[in-house]
């Protein structure tokens, strides 16, 4: 089962690496005053979270052979982490976007009357306490990544839960099962570990 | 040479219009204090002044320089408002510092990222400034291990580190406790001897009388009387002004007299 | 002071009236185990108000599968309801998951599982009761028309599918293990329309298959063939929980019934493409 955990931990990173930029293009995107990036952005929002998961691995897999007649990827890892990408992107873009909402306006007006670019405001002002205010939010959603990975069985790549349900029917033994459960116990909590420190670097002072 | 010169401006919020035809010039080391009820429009004279709301129409030039022109009846922009940004500074009523910066920091990014400036200089500046301000052993804290008064202070270092012409208070002591109002009119005050050009939203009326070279009497988006704090205070000759200072200084007998027991 | 007590009420209240469901579904559920004891020991099931629920693979046609008007039908489901008429026995169907069939059967949510299920050595060793075989199946290769490969000898480096869970994953790491070696790749999906959508969008060559899903598919999609070569012969049974041979004995004589009297011949004339290898039938 060794192997499978690479995998899973694969799909963990690679997702991290593109949702968590993705998820602010998509925040930012809805808040843009121009009409139809907003109602786009919202539309891909509501699109991705009121689907199943499961549904839009499928349609990420299979949906572009179905539609335009393109080869399945072979290498599952690619639609894989595209599924799961652009979901936490839109579950991570409404947070961000509720952390960048509880900025007090007066921040904004400070920065400009001090002659920030609107730029600087964001990366330098805005933007640190907006981290600040959305990492237990963050965390709770990591640690539902951590187990949603175990969703791509669906399309057949194998991670560490499809290799378990193998090797539990090969053997009819429910123990893969449990070997699993502890992995997934024991990379969140390793996970939760991590992202309590991050909060704890980051308390020196409050809002 | 007047430093900020407003004209015929006009702003509505929707049907409400907040500011009618209000001109307000202001001169090199003047300290100008602006009184009036709530909802006078005082404080959004001072917004546009500081380009945080957009007029309607009117004009609004620093050091003689136009930055909002009125064309056909509307007011225009200058593209590029930078140049007079640098003009003036602003000291907000909730102190609006960077919590996640500490004090050194609040005080000296703006002159080093915005105005690029030498970094040993600016830091001696502020260490000059927070010194001052007797805050010069607050320089790491962040600031939410400040009180209320010494945060406002900060951010009077901070509005001065971009050395300003003019310097706008909007309201500077309304959002603290009152036996932490004096520390920041004690630097203001400070500030008015040394010659700075000041235009101060308040409601302190003694602080007023004291400080200002001229006070402006503000109600319902007009400017109801203008004139030095003598004359204002003692003479005034407008029904509405008496009607103001009589119900300030009703309610400020009010509230001495329930202190006075524990006093 | 009297808005705390009222919820503090509430709150006791609701515990104890969870803790009162929780009792009576527990008990519910001791009852209906000792009525399943009862009837697998009692030797006389035609008795009134018997259950009896089948577990099948509801994307297995044309053995079990759901039909268009959103029941569950094909030819294990609609003999399994023809036993059940027989014995006066109420019918149920319920859909397992193929790969954890035996663990669902074990923990009663099912009866028997009936859906071409191939009889494994290892399930006899396990401990289940396993009906006379009733099916001769084999495994092929499904591949596109246009493909180069014409035996098994030619999957050497390819990519071949093959549904978790079936007769053919288990005979790839068995029997087969050899020519498994021999693939470039192998893919397990969790449903046969995977495997097949996989073929189809060029993701693997070759998808490892039951005979009858394969002809059955064959039959509905152009473009495909079939490679009928001798993979490994199996036998599809009925697969009942250890200690339930009595009801596997009375299932099996209903069976018998049903094709002296000509109905199992009736159904099975529904699914041409499977009577050739119906055992019963020859």
């Amino acid at each position: 089962m060794a192997s499978g955990l690479g995998e899973t931990c694969a799909i963990f990173f690679l997702t991290l690496i593109f949702a968590i930029p993705l998820g602010m293009v998509v925040a930012l995107m809805r808040r843009s005053r121009f009409k139809v990036l907003s109602l786009i952005s919202g539309f891909f929002i509501s699109v991705l979270r009121g689907t199943p998961l499961m549904l839009q691995l499928l349609a990420v897999t299979y949906g572009p052979y179905y539609i335009f007649g393109v080869s399945v990827s072979r290498n599952k890892l690619i639609p894989v982490v595209i599924a799961f990408s652009i979901n936490y992107a839109a579950y991570f873009a409404e947070i961000y976007r509720s952390g960048i909402e509880s900025i007090p306006i007066g921040q904004y007006e400070a920065s400009q009357v001090l002659g920030y670019t609107k730029l600087q405001t964001f990366m330098k002002i805005i933007l640190p306490q907006v981290i600040r205010r959305i990492l237990p939010s963050m965390t709770n959603e990591i640690v539902t990544l951590v187990k949603d990975t175990s969703m791509a069985f669906t399309v057949s790549y194998v991670e560490i839960f499809t290799l378990a349900k193998q090797i539990a029917n090969s053997q009819t033994s429910f123990m893969p099962f449990i070997v699993a459960g502890v992995f997934y116990y024991v990379f969140n909590f390793i996970v939760s570990f991590v992202m309590r420190r991050v909060e704890k670097a980051m308390n020196y002072y409050t809002l | 040479m007047s430093v900020l010169s407003m004209t015929g401006i006009r702003k509505a919020f929707g049907d409400h219009t907040v500011l009618k035809d209000i001109s307000l010039h202001v001169d090199k080391r003047e300290v100008v204090s602006i009184i009036g009820p709530s909802g006078s429009g005082k404080s959004t004279l001072l917004r546009c002044a500081a380009f945080l709301e957009t007029i309607d129409s009117g004009e609004i030039a620093y050091m003689d320089r136009p930055a909002v022109r009125t064309v056909n009846g509307k007011a225009v922009y200058e593209k590029d408002l930078k140049p007079f940004r640098r003009d003036f500074g602003l000291v907000f009523q909730n102190f609006n510092l960077f919590p996640h910066y500490s004090v050194m920091k609040n005080v000296t990014d703006a002159p080093l990222r915005v105005q690029k400036r030498d970094k040993q200089e600016v830091r001696a500046e502020a260490e000059k400034l927070l010194e001052k301000m007797g805050l010069s052993d607050k320089a790491d804290a962040y600031p939410c291990e400040l009180s209320g008064g010494q945060q406002q202070r900060v951010s009077i270092v901070r509005a001065l580190m971009m050395n300003p012409e003019i310097l706008f208070f909007d309201e500077p002591t309304s959002a603290l406790d009152p036996e932490l109002t004096g520390e920041v009119l004690k630097v203001i005050k400070q500030l008015a001897d040394e010659k700075m050009t000041m235009v101060i939203v308040t409601h302190e009326m003694a602080f007023a009388h004291s400080i200002s070279d001229r006070v402006i009497f503000m109600d319902c988006g007009v400017i109801v009387e203008q004139g030095t704090p003598r004359e204002l205070f003692e003479g005034t000759r407008k029904e509405r002004t008496r009607q103001f200072l009589q119900n300030y200084n009703q309610a400020m007998g009010v509230r001495e007299q329930d202190s006075a027991p524990e006093a | 002071m009297k808005k705390t007590v009222s919820i503090l009420l509430a709150v006791l209240l609701l515990i104890g009236a969870v803790a009162a469901l929780a009792a009576c579904g527990s008990k519910t559920d001791d009852v209906t185990t000792t009525a399943a004891e009862a009837e697998s020991k009692d030797a006389s099931p035609a008795s009134a108000g018997v259950v009896f629920t089948m577990g099948i693979d509801p994307e297995y046609p044309p053995f079990s599968y759901l039909g268009d008007d959103g029941e569950y039908t094909g030819f294990d489901v609609e003999v399994c309801q023809a036993v059940c008429q027989k014995l006066g026995w109420e019918f149920k169907v319920f859909a397992v998951n193929w790969d954890e069939k035996l663990i669902q059967l074990d923990s009663n949510e099912c009866d028997c599982v009936w859906s071409g299920m191939t009889i494994l050595d290892s399930m006899k060793e396990a401990g289940y009761v396993i009906s006379e075989p009733y099916f001769d199946n084999e495994q092929v290769l499904l591949v596109k028309d246009d493909s180069e490969i014409n035996t098994s000898a030619d999957l050497a480096g390819k990519t071949v599918a093959v549904q978790l869970g079936t007769s053919g994953e288990a005979l790839l790491g068995d029997d087969l293990a050899d020519l498994a070696a021999t693939f470039g790749d192998l893919v397990t999906c969790d449903s046969f329309v995977k495997c097949f959508t996989e073929l189809a969008g060029n993701a693997v060559e070759a998808v490892f298959v039951d005979k009858p899903v394969a002809e059955s598919y064959v039959e509905e999609n152009e473009g495909f063939r079939i490679i009928d070569e001798d993979l490994g012969a199996e036998q599809y049974g009925i697969a009942f929980r250890a200690g339930d041979a009595e009801l596997c004995a009375q299932v099996e004589a209903a069976v018998k019934e049903l094709c002296e009297d000509g109905t199992y011949a009736a159904i099975a004339e529904k699914y041409p493409t499977i009577t050739a290898n119906l055992i019963y039938l020859h």
